[in-house]
């Protein structure tokens, strides 16, 4: 039962009412249309350009996740296989082995593997990586380039507003595609 | 002599990489020998776009669900297992996002920003519960809402709120809808998303700040009622309006009222209203006749008296805009420098700016005549609520039964059990 | 009813999911303060330890604590991760059930509703619509007085009004008009602007009359090691104490004082002054002028630009820095460009950065981040493989940077140990010197690691570990702190002759008219032929200790003793005079 059956059969409330609610209606049609019309591309979602990041290490603090759906991504490609990598080791490191002190990872993410002489494969572990973007900095300023941070989609929310999007200071994120959601890179620079 | 070591690693590594050095890559790349291939990257893909539309179907088929247990079933038990399910689904499962509360901002943001095409499922999620509203009242908070919904489960024992005082805390829903549109507006960002305190529970992760607000809008949840519903939801605040004309009420009772007055105190949110007699007092007519005039002539001044205050609000709102952030930092910085420590954020942000600062400057200048008029918009929307909120008070609302205020009642059925009427209608009574 | 078991129990299990609530709370909580500094890389302790081995990187002892550590930390922060999420879902569960029991609870002890008799009626109605309008105010009060305290607690540096907006983003007359008076390239190359003269190589294009002995000297109030630097008819010259940096301007032909300045109050100085060892002092940067500003910078971070007057253009604060001995690489300018190399770090860099100003406002043009720590010499600027390169010499990188807009053209990995010399362009080659180690002649048109292309020649005997090149570009000269000059072939970097001058010497040499001049530490100044035979063309003797390498102009030396300074110049001026 909506109601029961009213006294009058129309009030001035219940005029009021109607009218306010046509006019709300004809508003919010006329709302969805303008929108609609503009040819809705589809969903978008979040993603790093590697060209603007500045490897500042907010990517590992910012994310709404306590585990950053930020993981540092390595382009194979552009890799040099250097015996003394810059992404991997720290700074004049006391020897080229993979002890705490040498690494530059403070979560000891990348794997190193001998490839063939002089060559040594770097690998980044997902699981351990935390996207602090230590390795991205060694490697943009003295090696290659190969590393570099990728927002992860298997495990971003897709935040209306990202968080890291907003603290970021190279300004380096945007809204790609979701069918094409990642920017990886191909050349050095 | 490690660094000797180095050095003469670093040189043979590059005699044996041979004497082309390439200009683009500092190292070139190697060629194996042994056969070894390249990996490629893993790009795990997003989630599929079309469950978008499944999750927009889910919440048109639980409003459907929500009205139908409200009006024709009249089922508080319904109800509760419905919003169960909400929480489930729209809480934990989708985390929060697309969030209903928030899509008012993707709305007002794609009206503004003609470069931003706002989704179908947007849409619907922005519109179908306000068209509910219009027609069956607040359907939505009381079923589909997870966070309604969360508050609702964690109602232990309900302390009524005197009415004067959440008429007079009812503005400030409307005031956080003002701000959080105005920073959507000039596309600064998404304040409503930013400062639900009940997301990161979904998320089961989130700051110190946010979760330590979430916690303690839970624990008042215990005891006053749907906290955030009533005095922070800004879209609780379009729905309380769009109720205001719906088409259908809820009732308590499913027949005649009788004022037998068993259902005074059953609504824990304060809804309830008694029957109002007409004014007997014919001196207290003309007073009350004065008030609503001059409230009524007061209502411009409020609302230009707050368009100015606006004005002189904008160089500090407009701070919330990135780039005029970064303007003020880099313009502060050379007339107050401040250290900041070595490739930290503050100082790479600083770095790119005093690179290049036109185009920052540029895009703080027009963000500064964005907010200048945003803000002369949100002075005045707030001299418009209170103006208007003031009226509202002065006015007399004539009522003969027991029934929820339109625009407070949540919709959650919990009166229908205190009617005698209603347990008839169950077979409880005969 | 009190009684009731299912309530009794119901309010237990009430209790108990609220204890266990709030316990897994204060854990979670705990846990999360303690994780400040215990992550991996954020510890301190960790940190501590790293820079420790840094400095003694034999010690075994060090290196087993961080690898201890640093396993320590990362499993702590992998069961931290876990129990976080454990943790929520255990925090959810306690919740819902707490919920639950105490809904229950609650509900059994429901009172059933008592409406009590009505009183009032329409008054008790109109009281409180009145009331929730007074409330209503006092809300709307508390918004604009909210409003109102963020606005007066914010300070906006961007303009306020329309035309301040137009100043802002349109850059003003007054900044464009300075870089089109830019003195001619000849006007550089007629004075001696900067350290080592207007190209840094040492050599003046002017004079060919024979220095013959001292024309005037005058008292410097203020010790310092920086070069003079001359244009037109003044000298400028640097000098301070912890106490007070001052700038000195002294008439180039009679040595009159004619103006001193100090740099004070410079925005974000701060008023304690960092202390600098005593050898290097605060005015070891040699000054640089353009013509139109004459630029100072000091040891403790100040950078001070003074007009020809003596008034004081503009200022910056660019320091704190971390140099083992004291900030001492001199300023360079190109044009209306001011560069300054700041290099600081001890074992590894600490923030070295490259940074072009414009000379005439002070404004930061761009700035670069170096991978090297402290070092003392000075940039040159070259034209070479048809771009304007800035040269910079640091342990280990040689570094070439594009004039406009700072990128970076090539390095190599050539230095070791503390690069005091700076580079010269002689011959199409850049010279430099690995202090201790090598003289190298470089190509400088390579891009990207030049490190194993560039080198053309490379020479190891008798090499300089302070004082910097000098070449007319067929020959090119070095002297040792024990006062050896070596002669070498800029082509082939073969050497000519050498010759022992038996003093000690810490002066950089010049050349102007043909004539190689070093000056040695106690004097004298010792004149010898830049040619393929080591002619010595004579010595002057002066009584006073010389660090500070020579400045040549309009045929004169002007050299800073430790209290003076003085004018060398052909015999027919010779009167010494006083001012």
């Amino acid at each position: 039962m909506m109601e029961p059956k009213p006294a009058n059969p129309l009030t001035r409330r219940q005029l009021f009412r109607g009218a306010a609610r046509m006019m709300t209606m004809t508003g919010l049609g006329v709302a969805v249309g303008a929108l609609a019309t503009r040819g809705a591309k589809g969903a978008s979602v979040w993603q790093i350009d590697p060209a603007r990041c500045l490897h500042c290490g907010n990517c590992a603090t910012h994310c709404v996740l306590e585990q950053s759906a930020v993981k540092c991504v390595h382009a194979y490609a552009v890799c040099g296989y250097c015996q003394l990598c810059t992404g991997f080791f720290a700074p004049e490191p006391n020897e080229l082995t993979t002890a705490a002190e040498n690494q530059l990872c403070p979560t000891a993410a990348i794997k190193r593997t001998y490839v063939e002489d002089p060559y040594y494969q770097y690998s980044i572990d997902e699981q351990l990586c935390i996207g602090c973007a230590k390795c991205v900095e060694g490697c943009n300023r003295f090696g290659n380039g190969s590393l570099f941070l990728q927002i992860r989609h298997d495990r971003c929310l897709n935040c209306n507003e990202c968080a890291i999007a907003r603290a970021c200071p190279g300004d380096a994120f945007r809204r790609v595609p979701v069918e094409h959601p990642y920017l990886l890179k191909t050349t050095s620079r | 002599m490690a660094r000797h070591l180095k050095f003469v690693v670093a040189l043979g590594v590059m005699l044996l990489l041979g004497l082309m050095v390439s200009a683009e890559q500092r190292f070139p790349p190697p060629d194996f020998e042994n056969g070894y291939v390249l990996p490629s990257a893993s790009t795990p893909p997003a989630r599929q776009f079309w469950l978008q539309y499944a999750d927009a179907g889910v919440l048109l088929a639980c409003l459907a669900v929500a009205v139908f247990l409200l009006y024709k079933k009249r089922s508080r038990r319904g109800l509760f297992w419905l919003s169960l399910f909400s929480l489930a689904y729209f809480g934990f499962y989708r985390k929060g996002c697309v969030c209903v509360i928030g899509s008012p901002q993707n709305v007002v943001y794609g009206l503004f920003n003609p470069q931003y095409a706002v989704p179908a499922t947007v849409l619907i999620f922005c519109f179908a519960p306000i068209v509910v509203a219009l027609f069956a009242g607040r359907a939505f908070c009381a079923g589909v809402c997870p966070q309604g919904a969360l508050q609702d489960f964690m109602l232990i024992k309900p302390v009524s709120v005197p009415l004067w005082l959440e008429q007079a805390l009812g503005v400030i829903p409307f005031v956080f809808l003002g701000a959080g549109l105005i920073c959507a507006g000039t596309g600064t960002g998404f304040l409503i998303c930013r400062y639900d305190p009940f997301v990161p529970f979904f998320r089961l992760s989130g700051g110190l700040f946010i979760l330590a607000a979430g916690a303690v809008f839970l624990l008042a949840g215990m005891f006053v009622g749907r906290p955030y519903c009533r005095f922070l939801c800004p879209y609780g605040g379009l729905l309380r309006l769009a109720s205001l004309a719906s088409k259908w009420r809820v009732r308590v009772t499913p027949a005649v009222c009788t004022q037998c007055r068993l259902c005074e105190k059953s609504c824990p949110f304060g809804a309830m209203r008694e029957p109002a007699p007409a004014q007997t007092n014919p001196t207290g007519l003309a007073a009350e006749r004065k008030r609503l005039g001059w409230l009524l002539v007061l209502l411009p001044a409020l609302v230009l008296a707050g368009a100015w205050a606006g004005a002189k609000l904008s160089p500090a709102a407009a701070q919330l805009d990135p780039n005029v952030a970064l303007a003020e930092r880099y313009l502060r910085q050379q007339s107050h420098p401040a250290q900041y420590g070595l490739m930290t954020p503050e100082a790479l942000s600083l770095q790119r700016a005093s690179e290049n600062p036109a185009p920052i400057l540029q895009s703080a200048a027009e963000a500064r005549r964005r907010y200048d008029t945003a803000c002369r918009l949100f002075g005045g929307w707030i001299g418009l609520i209170l103006g208007v909120k003031l009226i509202a008070l002065s006015l007399r609302s004539s009522r003969t039964d027991y029934e929820p205020d339109r625009g407070a009642c949540f919709a959650c059925a919990r009166c229908f059990s205190a009617c005698p009427d209603e347990r008839v209608r169950l077979g409880q009574i005969l | 009813m009190n009684a009731s078991p299912v309530y009794r129990a119901l309010v237990l299990t009430a209790w108990v999911a609220g204890v266990f609530c709030a316990l897994l709370c204060g854990v979670l909580a705990y846990e999360h303060f303690a994780a400040a500094t215990n992550d991996p890389w954020k510890s301190p302790q960790l940190l501590a330890l790293k820079d420790k081995l840094a400095a003694e990187p034999k010690n075994e002892a060090a290196q087993k604590e961080i690898r201890q550590l640093d396993l320590q930390f990362r499993r702590q922060f992998r069961r931290r991760l876990a129990l976080d999420k454990t943790g929520a879902w255990l925090l959810a569960a306690g919740v819902v059930v707490l919920a639950l029991a105490a809904g229950r609870a609650v509900t059994l002890k429901k009172p059933l509703p008592l409406p009590q008799p009505k009183t009032g009626g329409g008054e008790q109605s109109v009281r409180l619509a009145s009331r929730a309008r007074w409330s209503l105010a006092g809300v709307g009060l508390v918004i604009a007085g909210s409003l109102l305290v963020v606005r007066l607690g914010n300070t906006s540096y961007l303009p306020a009004s329309q035309a301040g907006w137009q100043k802002l983003l349109a850059p003003s007359a007054a900044q464009e008009a300075p870089v089109e008076d830019v003195p001619a390239l000849a006007e550089f190359q007629a004075n001696w602007p900067r350290f080592r003269g207007w190209d840094g190589s040492g050599v003046s294009l002017s004079g060919s009359n024979a220095v013959a002995g001292v024309l005037w000297q005058s008292a410097i109030p203020a010790p310092g090691h920086s070069s003079p630097v001359v244009w037109g008819d003044r000298v400028f010259i640097s000098g301070g104490t912890v106490a007070r940096r001052e700038v000195f301007c002294y008439n180039a032909a009679t040595g009159a004082l004619l103006w001193q300045r100090p740099l004070e109050n410079v925005p974000g100085s701060p008023p304690k002054v960092a202390e600098v060892p005593e050898d290097t002092g605060y005015a070891a940067s040699t000054m640089a002028t353009d013509g139109r500003h004459v630029y100072a910078i000091f040891a403790n971070g100040d950078l001070g630009a003074f007009n020809f007057d003596g008034t004081v253009a503009w200022t910056k604060y660019l320091g704190p820095w971390k140099n083992p001995y004291g900030y001492a690489t001199s300023l360079a300018v190109w044009g209306s460009n001011l560069l300054i190399q700041l290099d600081q770090g001890d074992a590894r860099p600490a923030g070295s950065k490259l940074l072009s100003l414009q000379g005439a406002s002070g404004r930061v043009l761009w700035e670069r981040d170096r991978p090297v720590p402290a070092s003392w010499a000075t940039p040159i600027v070259i034209e070479a493989a048809g771009k304007t390169q800035i040269i910079t010499l640091a342990n280990p990188w040689v570094i070439s940077y594009a004039l406009a807009g700072g990128n970076e053209l090539w390095r190599a990995q050539l230095l070791e140990n503390e690069v005091v010399p700076s580079p010269v362009l002689a011959g199409g080659y850049v010279l430099l010197l690995s202090p201790s180690t090598s003289l190298m002649a470089l190509r400088p048109d390579g891009a990207g690691d030049v490190t194993k292309t560039c080198v053309v020649w490379t020479n190891e005997e008798n090499v300089p570990d302070i004082s910097s090149p000098v070449s007319n570009g067929e020959l090119a000269f070095t002297v040792t702190s024990g006062g050896m000059v070596t002669c070498v072939g800029v082509g082939d970097g073969k050497k000519v002759w050498e010759k022992q001058l038996d003093m000690e010497v810490q002066a950089s040499p010049g050349l102007m008219g043909g004539r190689l001049f070093v000056l040695g530490e106690h004097g004298p100044l010792a004149m010898l032929q830049a040619g393929r035979k080591p002619d010595d063309l004579g010595r002057i003797a002066l009584a006073d200790r010389f660090v500070a390498s020579p400045a040549f102009a309009g045929g004169h030396v002007f050299l800073r003793g430790m209290t003076n300074l003085y004018c060398l110049g052909p015999a027919a001026a010779k009167s010494a005079k006083q001012p």
